[in-house]
């Protein structure tokens, strides 16, 4: 077993092991082929593809980014999965190809003349070059919704060396927006009750904004006095690094895949930025 | 008994105490000593002080919250200005109103919840989950160990709660009305449990209630609070009996009310044991 | 080192999440199920940075949009990269906080008309150099232009009033100190967002204020500069907003309340002598 790392009190054999052991629902590893992957590998996949999609223009980046995401997905068999969120990016993918390819600046390509209209080859490609990027970056991030839970990541994170605050924050911030989301459907529902318009002009849903967002803020803010104090109660500001309950599985293999990927990120930005990449198409 | 030889005991001596940004002090001149097996209860009107009690004797005020604290409270051989919030709460531990807020809010389920505690410790793992087990099992709420801690009924919560702070192994408990926002059912549930972790583990509980009903199940002595003062004390049944409590905003429990509209009523009562 | 952990005491701990819950909750009820031309998606992070400091303002706002973009059923979207310009957000907000901006100013008479007078001026300028674009006076675009031009103007005008009112009514100066910090925060975000939209999405970001972007483009503007007009117009006024909406839950809170926070004994005048004679301590 590799020597326990500073802190890593859960590898120390320091005592006589207990007669309980940690029940199995605690930190249960996922299972599947992506999603058995350790979190923080999943989210540096996350990061590099959305970056190199980003990153280097023309088509090259999103081509590259998508083709990633798409391979890790059918490796992990969660194609269908992804299919919502492909077609949540529909609205914004219209919007990219309507304005790029009639209203490009500069254009002096045009592919036709439709009245006061003239759509240009160069919007064209601006448009479709924009549409790939956009799709690239929404699957690589469902790639990683999809397939890595909070839990999991934040207690491999703080396994890292994240501090239990940051670690905290993370996990109830993610925690706390489908309870607000609740919070605010019943807000909304005894408002429409009173009255509230949704659906009418626009003075009206302003007007209803008001009594929606006034008790939703005003509630969230009553509970921090006491989770402060229960959360100090509970130790929270003790020194010293958290036990750790059970580790995520690791494997050297993505150990090395995670350095490649980020390493080779950083250089590939660097590149695109510096203009070496300018011959990509 | 609050001698300076005394090496145990969760003691306030001449205690005022007022907000950081507040008007003036909310307790004015409190002497109180709670013995470990002692379970003394605290009554009194709205905006009596019982609340801020329960924080400054808990070295959570002002500790957590700031403020202003004259007078010593001692819990064991540590004064709680002294010390730090996490060193206080394996000493005095504090249980609130609302079932959920106290709750992490970022446990998946309830023995992680239990296990917040002395993580946060950096205890050995073995002694998490001893610890875990122990807490989970004096409540007797190992069957919700796997449950999200945010889906369950307010009573369960509390419980939940309990173990919480119980599994940081305090040697004195501070309540403050632990069953106001709860059903009866949840009241009971809560009230049961009270009951069995006052005789098992042993510890000394300060309990503010409402519920005298609860309170005479509980308590050997009993204090009422108004206006930041202490203006009644003794043993249960006396104090919950007397006359003065509803000058002080407080409502004697059932059995007492319930004797008194028979005397008014000119029915004879049978002298039984109280 | 003092500086950072000053400002991320166990109070502001627990803030945050929620403060990050206010702003993808409120944001997804404005822009998504009720539609109207602003994000109000800063409520949280302004809140932060007022009560905490720019370091505490500046992770709320970066958080938030990385959370949102990588949320469950409400995720997805452009938000992610504009985690930059929210964190600029956060960390303004902080710079506000220390200067007491969002401290409630008595007033009466002559420097109150003034106050609420410039305040309202200064809110319809900001809306001025839209007008003079060719793009929105040219009516031979798809009839959108026309449309733009008088929601600016009705909206511009409409929080102009409300401001000076509320300046006035009140008989609070703070009122123009906290439309001055929106409207700063704002033309910044603007500006701090331009070259991501530009960078990133071309300048399209899928939500309404695309057609801007658009009407903007056809006068000739190039990418950058449609995504900076587009910013200029919907930034300050949604800015605005948000900090009034910051000030008006800020006032409805307790003082016991705002005292524990790192910067919240800004947010109240000494004139409260005889409260600072006891409990005049803060946490640590």
């Amino acid at each position: 077993m590799a020597p326990p790392k500073l802190g890593d009190r859960a590898l120390l054999p320091d005592r006589a092991p207990a007669p309980q052991s940690l029940p199995d629902f605690v930190g249960r590893p996922a299972q599947g082929r992506y999603r058995g992957l350790n979190p923080t590998t999943k989210l540096v996949i996350a990061f590099s593809t959305a970056l190199i999609a980003f990153g280097v223009r023309g088509w090259t980046g999103a081509l590259v980014a998508l083709a990633v995401v798409v391979a890790s997905a059918t490796y992990g068999r969660i194609g269908r999965a992804m299919l919502p969120y492909a077609l949540a990016t529909i609205p914004l993918v219209i919007s990219i190809l309507l304005v790029n390819t009639f209203l490009y600046p500069g254009a002096s390509d045009p592919i036709a003349h439709v009245g006061p209209l003239s759509p240009s080859w160069s919007g064209l490609t601006a448009a479709v070059q924009g549409t790939l990027r956009v799709v690239a970056f929404a699957m690589s991030v469902a790639l990683f919704a999809l397939t890595t839970t909070t839990n999991d990541l934040v207690s491999d994170l703080e396994r890292r060396g994240l501090g239990r605050r940051p670690s905290f924050v993370l996990s109830a911030a993610i925690g706390t927006v489908p309870r607000m989301i609740d919070r605010a459907k019943e807000i909304t529902e005894a408002q429409r009750a009173r009255g509230l318009d949704t659906e009418g002009r626009v003075w009206r849903r302003i007007r209803g904004l008001v009594p929606l967002a006034g008790p939703l803020v005003i509630g969230a803010l009553t509970e921090v006095e006491e989770k402060t104090m229960a959360l100090e109660a509970r130790g929270f500001t003790a020194p010293g690094r958290r036990t750790v309950l059970r580790a995520m599985p690791d494997s050297p293999t993505q150990r090395a895949l995670r350095w490649l990927l980020t390493v080779g990120t950083l250089l590939v930005l660097a590149a695109s930025i510096s203009g070496a990449l300018g011959w990509l198409p | 008994m609050t001698g300076d030889g005394a090496k145990t005991g969760l003691r306030l001596s001449g205690v005022r105490y007022g907000y950081a940004g507040g008007q003036g002090p909310v307790l004015d001149g409190i002497d109180l000593e709670i013995q470990p097996g002692q379970v003394v209860g605290v009554v009194g009107a709205n905006e009596s002080g019982k609340s801020t009690l329960c924080l400054v004797a808990a070295g959570i005020a002002p500790g957590t919250i700031g403020g202003r604290l004259e007078g010593t409270v001692r819990i064991d051989d540590i004064n709680s200005s002294h010390a730090k919030p996490y060193e206080l709460s394996q000493r005095c531990g504090i249980l609130f109103q609302n079932p959920t807020t106290q709750l992490s809010g970022i446990a998946p389920n309830v023995w992680e919840e239990v296990a917040f505690g002395p993580r946060n410790l950096s205890l050995p793992l073995g002694e998490v989950i001893e610890r875990v087990e122990e807490a989970l099992d004096a409540l007797g709420i190992g069957a919700l160990r796997e449950r999200d801690p945010q889906r369950l009924s307010g009573g369960q919560s509390q419980l939940v709660a309990l173990a919480a702070v119980i599994a940081l192994r305090p040697r004195y408990l501070v309540l403050d009305e632990p069953t106001s926002q709860l059903d009866p059912e949840g009241t009971r549930l809560v009230g049961d449990a009270l009951v069995r972790t006052a005789q098992r583990t042993g510890s000394g509980i300060l309990v503010v209630e409402h519920k005298t009903d609860l309170l005479a199940r509980l308590t050997t002595e009993v204090l009422v609070l108004d206006h930041g003062r202490i203006a009644l004390r003794g043993p249960s049944h006396d104090v919950l009996a007397d006359e003065s409590l509803e000058r002080h905003g407080v409502s004697p429990p059932s059995d007492v009310r319930l004797r008194r509209a028979l005397t008014a009523a000119g029915v004879p009562i049978p002298d039984l044991a109280v | 080192m003092g500086w950072v952990s000053r400002q991320f005491t166990t109070r502001v701990i627990v803030l945050i999440p929620v403060a990050i819950a206010i702003n993808i909750v409120i944001g997804y009820l404005t822009q998504t199920v009720l539609k109207l031309p602003i994000y109000l998606d800063s409520i949280g992070t302004i809140l932060v940075g007022v009560l905490a400091g720019p370091l505490a303002g500046a992770f709320t706002g970066a958080a938030s949009n990385l959370i949102w973009q990588y949320a469950p059923v409400i995720g997805g979207g452009t938000i992610g990269p504009f985690a930059i310009t929210a964190a600029v957000i956060g960390f303004l907000a902080g710079i506000w906080g220390y200067l007491g901006i969002y401290r409630p100013r008595p007033a009466s008479g002559t420097q109150l008309l003034l106050a609420a007078i410039i305040a309202g001026a200064v809110i319809v300028l900001v809306v001025i150099p839209i007008f003079n674009n060719p793009a929105y006076t040219d009516p031979n675009i798809g009839g959108y232009p026309s449309w733009v031009y008088t929601a600016a103007a009705v909206i511009a005008v409409i929080v102009a009033v409300i401001v000076a009112a509320f300046i006035y009514i009140r008989r609070d100066l703070a009122g123009l100190f906290v439309a001055l910090a929106g409207i700063a925060t704002g033309v910044v975000a603007a500006i701090v967002s331009a070259p991501i939209a530009a960078i990133a999405f071309n300048g399209v970001t899928g939500s309404g204020t695309d057609l801007i972007v658009a009407a903007l483009r056809q006068g000739g503007s190039d990418v950058l500069n449609a995504s900076l007009g587009q910013g200029l117009f919907s930034d300050p006024i949604d800015k605005t907003i948000t900090s009034f909406v910051v000030y008006i839950v800020l006032l409805g809170l307790s003082r016991r309340f705002l005292a524990r926070f790192p910067l919240g004994n800004r947010l109240f005048g000494d004139h409260d002598g005889a409260a600072e004679a006891w409990g005049s301590s803060t946490p640590a």
